[in-house]
């Protein structure tokens, strides 16, 4: 009896060390897809920014345009350390209301607590599709609550208003280098995420593996 | 009258055409290009060019090599050529070529304006002025709060006051109002210089009509594909647009009112030299249209010198050489990149 009782103790272990190992490759998959992703992304919008030098000119985009003057940012990132969630947390708060940072910030704050809810029940996804940044869902629960189009349109607003520094009619291909970027930033953050589940990871395959020894 | 320039044009411009002509051909060719093209780094492209016309103005230059670099000393070879020519021209070729400089002066005052409200340093924007484009006072411009105030203090005394005269406000600065001032002054200067070359007549009118028509076609359909989802209304729209060219004025009613790219496809494919253009793009596609205008440019720029006793052989001279280093830029920016794949995009060849 003590045994069998000895038999499935460390049979759950196996289990559970195997499931930490797995979870330890899935995360540096993607880890490295994303870190991939942040390349290609990256490159197409330098790219892209060449590309809108070409059609604008030299004199229209360039770093002496760079509006100096001090503003709010319309894009934070914010990091949740939560005591019942033992990994730090980062999400991004794009274009918010430059005007009043607050207002949007709070709103933002709000979707990331439900974020974290939703995120600990759900297993963490193989490819990047899962971005944590607050427009997404403030844009879902703007679909509950009716309004979608006026979240996206404050975005669209805050994306002009931001390539303004460049003139207030830029061409497309610059509007294209502001997606990448965008883009990018999303991944990086993203990156960050995954980065600190893959060192929890990390952290219990070593300390299996020496408990072993 | 048009046909007796042949009997007295070389008094006063033969010797600057024959220069001119001159200078065209150390335009580089497609093998050049083809050359370029082919470099792995910058300074492969210093070697290349060093075999041509630039060679002189970037043999100086140390390694680490910069796109900007490059895109400055073929730019100054440029003004060098430009200056000599201005200096030994006379009446009424001084003054045409003095319009040539008045776009980049448009450009330099922007730049300026924008990069003082965005409180940058003076010297730092005065860095990035198109050396074609500078003026005693540009720096003055710093100074200035609204339009009247940049008119009063600074540009009154400027090639470029006749053109105030359409957007003198009192309002303060902002980006729309530059822009759309940007825009004005630019409408303004190219409806001038349009009545000069009318002015002048025989052959420099009937080109330099068709080089500026052209010209200012291409504008309305960038401020049109520009304006898409932004705040310009369309009366603001229609007001930025030339008083002039083929598509002046129904082709102008239908460029106000798009609303898409698709729009603004079915709106040029109506003119016959444009179709051409728009039937290079797949709906909903933009990016390439930059690309076929500039080859359409390159091929009216080339035709004009078929004829001679004209002026319009200075004008397209000097923008084919810009495009050529446009192309420079984009070769270098794709090398250094490593993006050499996608280097064909952009370089429209010009022989």
């Amino acid at each position: 009896m003590r045994s069998s009782e000895n038999g499935i103790e460390s049979s759950k272990e196996i289990s559970q060390s195997e499931e930490n190992v797995i979870n330890f490759l899935d995360s540096m998959d993607t880890y490295l897809i994303l870190v991939d992703s942040l390349s290609s992304a990256l490159r197409q919008g330098w790219f892209e920014l060449a590309s809108a030098r070409q059609s604008m000119g030299a004199s229209r985009v360039n770093s002496a345009l760079f509006d100096l003057k001090s503003h709010h940012a319309s894009t934070t990132l914010q990091v949740d350390e939560h005591e019942d969630i033992e990994l730090p947390h980062f999400t991004l708060c794009k274009w918010a209301s430059s005007d009043d940072p607050e207002k949007y910030s709070e709103e933002a704050k709000f979707q990331e607590d439900e974020l974290l809810r939703n995120k600990s029940d759900s297993p963490r996804p193989q490819q990047r599709g899962a971005t944590s940044h607050c427009s997404e869902y403030q844009e879902r629960s703007a679909e509950i609550g009716g309004s979608p189009v006026k979240v996206d349109n404050h975005a669209e607003r805050e994306r002009f208003k931001s390539l303004s520094v460049f003139g207030a009619l830029v061409s497309p291909k610059l509007r294209a280098t502001q997606s990448s970027f965008e883009k990018a930033l999303e991944i990086v953050v993203e990156i960050s995420n995954v980065r600190s589940s893959l060192l929890r990871s990390y952290d219990q395959v070593h300390e299996e593996l020496k408990n072993t020894k | 009258m048009y046909g007796f320039e042949a009997m007295t044009f070389n008094i006063h411009g033969g010797y600057l055409e024959a220069i001119v002509r001159g200078h065209r051909s150390g335009l580089l060719t497609a093998a050049d290009y083809n050359n370029l093209c082919q470099c792995e780094t910058l300074d492969d492209i210093k070697m290349h060019l060093s075999a041509t016309e630039y060679g002189p103005y970037l043999q100086n230059e140390p390694s680490p090599l910069y796109t900007t670099t490059i895109v400055e000393k073929c730019t100054l070879k440029l003004v060098d050529e430009y200056n000599h020519m201005l200096t030994q021209a006379t009446e009424p070729l001084s003054t045409f070529l003095e319009y040539i400089r008045y776009g980049h002066m448009i450009d330099n005052v922007v730049l300026i304006v924008t990069g003082t409200l965005h409180e940058r340093d003076v010297q730092e924007l005065l860095e990035k002025c198109h050396p074609l484009g500078m003026f005693d006072s540009i720096a003055s411009l710093a100074v200035a709060q609204n339009m009247r105030e940049l008119y009063r203090l600074v540009l009154v005394d400027t090639p470029l006051a006749p053109y105030f005269s359409e957007c003198i406000s009192s309002e303060d600065l902002d980006d729309m109002n530059i822009e759309i001032m940007r825009n004005t002054l630019y409408k303004a200067y190219l409806e001038d210089f349009y009545r000069f070359c009318q002015k002048l007549g025989g052959a420099t009118a009937e080109i330099m009509s068709d080089l500026l028509a052209f010209e200012a076609d291409r504008r309305a359909v960038n401020i049109t594909i520009n304006s898409i989802g932004t705040e310009l209304t369309r009366d603001d729209r229609r007001k930025l647009y030339s008083n002039f060219g083929l598509l002046y004025p129904y082709g102008h009613e239908e460029l106000a009112v798009c609303e898409d790219i698709d729009q603004v496809r079915g709106a040029m494919e109506k003119y016959p030299p444009y179709q051409s253009i728009f039937s290079k793009l797949t709906y909903g596609e933009s990016q390439i249209l930059d690309k076929a205008f500039y080859e359409e440019e390159v091929k009216r720029l080339c035709l004009a010198f078929e004829q001679q006793f004209h002026y319009a052989v200075f004008f397209a001279y000097m923008r084919l050489r810009e495009q050529e280093i446009r192309n420079l830029m984009w070769i270098s920016e794709c090398v250094a990149q490593n993006q050499k794949s996608r280097v064909h995009d952009s370089v429209v060849f010009i022989f």
